[in-house]
C-alpha cells in the first residue's frame, strides 16, 4: 500500500508529562505533617486566625493549600 | 447529655467500628490529653506563675534570658509556659509590661501572643485562647470520626460509636499522667 505524505504522522518531540494534580486542601493531620508540628499547634494557629480553614460537608476542617503557603510565606 | 450506652450494650458491629476508630485516630488520642493537661496545669498554677513574673519584674533585670520579639522590644523570659512559649516582662516607666511570647525555632523569631500591664490577666487571656483551641480540636475530631464511620459503614447509624469515641477522646489521660500516678502510688503517696 502506498502511503501518501499526508498519512505519515509527524514525529513530535516527547512532551513532558504534566505534574499530578495538586491537592487543593488538606486535613488537619496532613497540614500538621506538612508543617512539621503537632496537632495542637495547628489548632492554635486556627484559633488565632493565622491559618484560615474551611469545612467539608460533615463539618471536618480542611486547610486550603493556598492558606498553608500563605502562612509559610508570612512566617 | 446522657450516655446512650447506659441503655443498651454496644452491638458487635459498634464494638468493631469503635476499635477501628481508636486505631485510626491513635495519634490524636495520644496528643489531645497531653495538650489538655498542659492547659489545665497552666490554669491551676496561674496565680503562682503570675506572682513569679511579678517578682521577676520587681527585681533589677539581668541581661540573661533576654529575647527580642517581633515588636522590636527586648523582653525578659520569666516562666516557661509550654514548649517554646514563655511569660515575659519588660520594664517601662513606672512599672512593667507582661507578654506571652512564642519562640519559633525554625525562623528564630519571637512572636507576642498576648500583652498587658497585669501578668495575671495576660496569662488568663492566653489560657482562654488555649481552651478555645482545644474546643476547635474537639469539634473537628467529632466531624472526623463521623466522616470516618460514615465511609466505613455507609447507611449504618454510628452515632453511639461517635459518642463513645468522643467520650474516650475527651476523658483520656496522658501517658505522662499515668506514669506520675504510678510513681506516686509506689511511693505510698495518696493523690
Amino acid at each position: 500500500m502506498k502511503v501518501t505524505p499526508m498519512e505519515i504522522i509527524p514525529k513530535t518531540e516527547e512532551q513532558p508529562t504534566p505534574p499530578p494534580t495538586e491537592r487543593l486542601a488538606y486535613s488537619i493531620q496532613e497540614a500538621a505533617d506538612l508543617l512539621g508540628v503537632n496537632y495542637f499547634s495547628v489548632y492554635r494557629l486556627i484559633q488565632r486566625g493565622k491559618l484560615k480553614v474551611c469545612r467539608a460537608l460533615r463539618g471536618k476542617l480542611l486547610v486550603p493549600r493556598a492558606e498553608l503557603l500563605k502562612l509559610l510565606a508570612t512566617e | 447529655m446522657s450516655n446512650p450506652f447506659e441503655h443498651r450494650r454496644p452491638t458487635a458491629l459498634e464494638d468493631k467500628a469503635h476499635a477501628e476508630a481508636v486505631r485510626h485516630f491513635a495519634e490524636q488520642l495520644k496528643q489531645f490529653p497531653a495538650s489538655r493537661e498542659a492547659v489545665e496545669r497552666l490554669e491551676k498554677n496561674s496565680a503562682k506563675i503570675a506572682l513569679a513574673a511579678n517578682l521577676a519584674a520587681s527585681k533589677p533585670t539581668l541581661n540573661q534570658n533576654v529575647i527580642q520579639a517581633n515588636d522590636g522590644a527586648q523582653w525578659h523570659k520569666d516562666v516557661d509556659l509550654m514548649d517554646n512559649i514563655h511569660l515575659c516582662h519588660r520594664s517601662i516607666i513606672g512599672g512593667a509590661e507582661y507578654a506571652v511570647v512564642e519562640h519559633c525555632p525554625a525562623r528564630g523569631a519571637n512572636e507576642i501572643l498576648n500583652r498587658g500591664w497585669n501578668a495575671d490577666e495576660v496569662l488568663k487571656s492566653f489560657t482562654q485562647a488555649q481552651r478555645q483551641a482545644l474546643q476547635v480540636w474537639r469539634e473537628d475530631m467529632t466531624a472526623q470520626v463521623r466522616e470516618f464511620l460514615a465511609e466505613k459503614y455507609p447507611g449504618q447509624d454510628m452515632s453511639r460509636v461517635t459518642y463513645g469515641f468522643m467520650h474516650r477522646f475527651t476523658h483520656a489521660v496522658s501517658q505522662q499522667q499515668i506514669q506520675s500516678h504510678e510513681q506516686n502510688r509506689s511511693r505510698g503517696i495518696r493523690i
